[in-house]
């Protein structure tokens, strides 16, 4: 995959296959192809959040930080999917890690430039966002169900 | 393609517990382990995937267990069993040279002569992994006659990982796709944290949903969420098969504990496709 271009990674990720040719081409101006060696963070909490991350192989672990205790992995997201919305929620810092797991590539999308182009082209902005939102609604769904601990002892439930 | 029938309890009579004795005992987590009961005689209860035995710690109780080994093994039963209550207590601190009595095999179980085939998705959550443990070791005994096989299996947490050791060798079977994830983990955990019916996006290229027979145990909450993934991809509902768990008296029909709808789980389950459960599944349990 790291041999490929944005572009044409961008023609069979999952968040953005779907897009039309041309849709897919204006992302792609804003794209880079980033490889992460295990234990490398993407992003870290409470730096600016500068960047959308399309995870195009590998493992990333969402963590926060616990002082005296270290990192606290919370939810992993795998190839295919995608990392960080605190770019749309401008003006804003990450509120979390992200940490490679395995070797990790990624389509890097500049946050920035993102929103000026949703701002132009609101139905490509839509479909981003709809996109997006899907994501976030994937991981809360996620999230709520690991509360609930459903394998603990009966008792607990 | 043909539906899997409940066998019929074995022996004279299915009210009296057959004694076994514990000839191996594997600890699995900190309330977990796998016990292999041996039947002196040889004689074992042969048994369906899927299908569960009574059993019976002397002066204490009897309780539903899954079989979660290797069938037709002649004489040899394996049982994972999470101490949660007084029998179960008891079952899990058994030592080998002990004795048990077991009635059974009961109900119905997995489809696996139906899946012959198609592709089979396998999907556990926690100690779920016990019935299907012993669906997937018969169709690896079988590979040839499944298409593609894939393993989806949730726990709470690294420490609550059953089967260690199938599962490390089952992830080095290149015609067998496992995924594993845990509800939590520390920094140690190099693998994935999160629940299990969101794995099955990933690996959906692995399956033709039309032609997929997909195998489902775990909790009910779980289970409802994974059916809906699995439809929503269009694994027909007569093609989802669960494993419910009710509790059980009888274990043959009689007195009416663990009626679900029309059925009763102790003899038309406790595997049954979601289209015979789903008149019933907003009941707010499946
Ligand atoms: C078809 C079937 C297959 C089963 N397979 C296995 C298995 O492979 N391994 C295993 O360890 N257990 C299995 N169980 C569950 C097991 O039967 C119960 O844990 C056991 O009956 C509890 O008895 P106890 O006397 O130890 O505790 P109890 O005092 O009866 O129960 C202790 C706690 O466990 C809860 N509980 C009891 N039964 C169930 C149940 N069926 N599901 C969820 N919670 C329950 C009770 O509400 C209570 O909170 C199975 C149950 C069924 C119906
Ligand atoms: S346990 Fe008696 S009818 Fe099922």
């Amino acid at each position: 995959m790291s041999g490929h271009t944005p572009a044409e990674i961008l023609a069979s990720h999952p968040f953005t296959a779907d897009l039309s040719e041309e849709d897919r081409a204006q992302l792609a101006r804003l794209a880079r192809l980033a490889v992460y060696d295990p234990d490398d963070y993407l992003l870290r909490e409470g730096q600016p959040a500068t960047a959308f991350y399309l995870i195009v192989e590998g493992l990333v672990s969402i963590e926060l930080f616990i002082p005296g205790h270290g990192p606290r992995p919370l939810q992993t997201v795998e190839g295919g999917s995608a990392v960080g919305w605190s770019w749309m929620l401008a003006p804003s810092r990450w509120e979390f890690d992200a940490r490679a797991l395995e070797r990790t590539t990624a389509v890097v999308l500049d946050g920035e430039r993102l929103r000026d182009l949703f701002i132009e082209d609101c139905c490509l902005g839509l479909r981003v966002v709809h996109r997006l939102l899907f994501v976030v609604a994937e991981r809360l769904k996620a999230a709520r169900l690991q509360l609930l601990d459903l394998y603990g002892p009966p008792r607990e439930l | 393609m043909r539906e899997p029938t409940g066998a019929p309890p074995p022996g004279a009579n299915p009210y009296i517990p057959v004694p076994f004795r514990v000839s191996g005992r594997r600890r699995e987590t900190a309330d977990t382990v796998t016990l292999r009961l041996r039947s002196p005689s040889g004689d074992g209860l042969p048994f369906e995937p899927g299908q569960f035995m009574m059993l019976y710690v002397f002066g204490v109780g009897e309780v539903p267990v899954s079989a979660s080994g290797a069938p037709r093994r002649a004489g040899i039963l394996e049982h994972t069993v999470r101490a949660v209550g007084p029998v179960t207590r008891r079952l899990v601190a058994l030592r080998r040279g002990d004795w048990v009595g077991v009635r059974g095999p009961f109900g119905r179980g997995w489809p696996l002569a139906l899946a012959e085939g198609f592709d089979v998705l396998i999907v556990a959550g926690g100690l779920g992994l016990a019935p299907l443990r012993s669906a997937l070791l018969q169709i690896l005994a079988q590979r040839d006659r499944y298409r593609q096989v894939t393993v989806l299996y949730g726990a709470r947490s690294p420490a609550d990982l059953l089967y260690r050791l199938d599962l490390s060798r089952w992830q080095q079977r290149p015609d067998l796709e496992l995924r594993v994830t845990v509800d939590r983990a520390d920094e140690r955990w190099r693998g994935q944290i999160g629940v299990v019916p969101a794995l099955i996006a990933q690996v959906e290229r692995h399956f033709e949903p039309a032609r997929t027979v997909a195998l489902v145990c775990g909790p009910e909450v779980m289970m409802r969420f994974t059916v809906r993934e699995l439809q929503k991809r269009g694994v027909p509902d007569d093609l989802i098969y669960l494993s419910l768990e009710r509790n059980m008296k009888c274990a043959l029909g009689l007195c009416g504990h663990c009626q679900f709808g029309p059925a009763f789980i102790c003899k038309d389950g406790p595997v049954m496709p979601f289209s015979r459960l789903a008149p019933f599944s907003e009941i707010r349990e499946l």
